[in-house]
């Protein structure tokens, strides 16, 4: 019970943080109410910290490497998502009393909220990094999603907001209760909410009964389904586009990434449990292999799916906004082939293993699309009604080299990277993705993957050709555009941007050749803690005398796998 | 089992209650409806396998079920104030 305890230290850290965050919106002195942010970063940074150094291992964990590297990412692009966010609550109020027009009443705020709520979530994405059981991942979900539809409801004063967050909520209601239903068939199936029970159960029926448990499978599958909303993959994902659109940039921004990386924790861990290997003649087991028949073919026509709607409705666009919403569905469907090829055998690193190949490209996802979000945060314009408008229109960023050469170039570069052109982040981000669905023979996939790839380069080379080439049209939005006065915003965009090259670059110099540059960079990630090797996220079965036979397999990390192997 | 054919017809008045009605107040009902399928199912399956994981389970399902309720209503309020409707059809301000 403490042990598990000791690894919840940088949960605990943000839970105190977010109700003090809650006091402190309340004050009457504006010099307390303005320490809401530094104190939410202060917060995140403490738990990052404690994350990476104090954070043991937990031996019982399925998936041992994902929560700390989970908790880490979470508090990392927590940072920026924050800075991002600096400006939202309060403003037009905030105005009002600094005019003398009104008196402070701590009632009409939401500052504090605000802020507390975005911190509940990053702890609920936290938590399901370190998820062991269905009803502990089931509470990390939640708590992820719940602060977001009153953050999108809060984000404007507009209906738009208040429209987006009606959607955002039913769909993300329904969702939760399809998955929800999936998760308790699972228990009723093998009847165990241990994650790595219930996969013991499975692959113990299966070899007593040939296949998987029927009732299980329906389980998975409504799981699946319904997790498939958090990650905004094709079944689900009507309410992207909307949500991103009808939401403030900044809450937009978080949204692209805080739900999405709770949901692929959530898929990883709920996977895992039936394991790989069941298409093997020596029946379910390892990690090689794959995944029961029904689960891996509906996973591959979601893959698909996602990837080809997301880019060929992305291209339709006019806002940039809801381009980026599609192409956060399109990046999904990429992020399933390597869900797909699983963790490969026991021990294998980077390039083949598919579970780090994901966790890499959240990573590289986070600060790319951040860096978007905040250049498209960072501009407004009044409108003729007097009211202000966020950037959106493709209109408003044509040209935005002459007024804001620095916003420009942080777009484009954003853009690149969300691209996955060559020297950038997502470039490396992405080869994993493809090595590993290659090595988890997926070639029509991968295939497939590298089309799609070619298809979004279109639109996502719009928005760089817009931003740098073109010149402003004539409806002089372009023009009108006026850079907002947050400086948490510009500096999410520019540290996301420099992240994105820092991390290709210092790799890079270090380590010589390029397909070094992620094991490299993920090494020191992997320095910090002892017993494992840095990559190996390869889950760590509890599966009762594997069929192995007396063949050694040749392969270095598997016989330090096995010590008891006969 | 038949616990659990309950429990299945409930999930799907429920999901036929999510896509056929229009009127939002009854769409966050018939999720309630499916959240009740849920539960019962877990305290069936709990009954069935003779552990308490799934009562367990079960009140946390109806913690989490208020919550929902709680913030689902909180949107809704606010949003009747604004645009004095509560059907679907009319909430169309944001489309393809």
């Amino acid at each position: 019970m403490t042990e598990k305890l000791a690894t919840l230290w940088p949960e605990i850290i943000l839970f105190t943080c977010a109700c003090v965050v809650m006091l402190l919106g309340l004050s009457e002195r504006l010099g307390v109410r303005r320490l809401c942010a530094p104190v939410s970063a202060a917060g995140l940074l403490i738990a990052g910290l404690f994350a990476f150094y104090k954070t043991p291992v937990d031996p019982a964990a399925m998936l041992p490497n994902l929560p700390v590297f989970g908790k880490v990412l979470a508090a990392g692009i927590g940072l920026l998502i924050l800075g991002l966010l600096t400006g939202i609550p309060d403003r037009d109020y905030e105005a009002r009393v600094a005019q003398g027009r009104t008196r402070f009443d701590p009632k009409r705020t939401i500052r504090s909220e605000f802020y507390a709520f975005f911190l509940f979530s990053i702890t609920g994405l936290m938590l399901c990094a370190g998820a062991t059981n269905l009803i502990w991942l089931f509470l990390a979900l939640e708590l992820t999603s719940l602060p977001t539809y009153v953050m999108v409801a809060l984000s404007t004063q507009r209906d738009k907001s208040l429209e987006a967050a009606v959607k955002y909520f039913f769909l993300g209601a329904m969702a939760a209760a399809v998955f929800l239903f999936g998760f308790v068939l699972l228990y009723g199936a093998t009847g165990s909410v241990e994650l790595a029970q219930i996969g013991a159960t499975l692959r113990h029926q299966a070899s007593v009964e040939g296949g998987i448990n029927p009732i299980a499978l329906a389980g998975l599958v409504l799981g699946i389904l319904g997790l498939c909303f958090k990650i905004a993959a094709v079944p689900m994902h009507f309410y992207t586009p909307d949500v991103y659109q009808g939401a403030a940039s900044p809450v937009a921004g978080m949204l692209a990434f805080v739900p999405k990386a709770a949901g692929f924790f959530a898929l990883m861990l709920l996977l895992t449990a039936p394991g790989w290997g069941w298409m093997q003649p020596g029946g379910p087991g390892g990690g090689h292999g794959s995944l029961p028949t029904p689960i891996g073919e509906i996973l591959a026509i979601i893959a698909v799916a996602s990837m080809t709607l997301g880019n060929v409705l992305a291209i339709m666009q006019t806002s940039v906004k809801r381009l980026l919403a599609y192409s956060s569905i399109a990046h999904s469907g990429y992020m399933l082939v390597a869900l797909l090829a699983g963790p490969g055998r026991p021990g294998t690193l980077l390039p083949e293993n598919g579970y780090s190949a994901i966790l890499f490209y959240l990573l590289s996802y986070g600060l790319t699309s951040t860096a978007a979000f905040a250049v498209l945060a960072l501009l407004e314009r009044k409108g003729p009604d007097g009211q202000v408008h966020e950037a959106d229109d493709f209109a408003d960023i044509r040209g935005l080299r002459k007024k804001h050469p620095a916003l420009a170039w942080v777009l484009a570069l954003s853009a690149l990277g969300l691209m996955g052109f060559p020297p950038l982040l997502g470039f490396f981000a992405k080869l994993p993705l493809f090595a590993s669905g290659l090595a988890g023979g997926h070639l029509v996939l991968v295939v497939i993957l590298g089309l799609n790839s070619a298809v979004a380069a279109f639109y996502y080379l719009r928005i760089v050709s817009a931003a740098l080439l073109e010149s402003p049209d004539a409806s002089g939005h372009a023009e009108g555009m006026v850079q907002t006065p947050f400086r948490g915003r510009a500096l999410a965009g520019y540290v996301g941007v420099l992240a994105m090259v820092a991390m290709v670059v210092l790799p890079l110099l270090s380590a010589g050749s390029f397909l070094h540059v992620t094991p490299a960079s993920w090494a020191s990630f992997g320095g910090t803690y002892k017993d494992a090797a840095p990559l190996a996220i390869a889950p760590r079965l509890p599966s009762p005398a594997k069929p192995m036979g007396a063949a050694p397999t040749g392969e270095g990390p598997m016989s330090e796998d096995a010590p008891a192997r006969p | 089992m038949h616990y659990v054919a309950v429990s299945l017809v409930l999930l799907l008045i429920g999901t036929a209650g999510l896509l056929l009605r229009r009127n939002i107040v009854i769409i966050l009902m018939s999720i309630e409806l499916i959240l009740n399928a849920v539960n019962l199912n877990l305290v069936a399956f709990a009954r069935h396998h003779g552990n308490a994981a799934g009562q367990v389970f079960a009140l946390f399902v109806i913690a989490v079920a208020v919550a929902e309720a709680a913030v689902g209503l909180g949107i809704l309020l606010a949003l009747y104030r604004n645009r004095e409707t509560v059907q679907v059809d009319e909430i169309d301000l944001l489309k393809w």
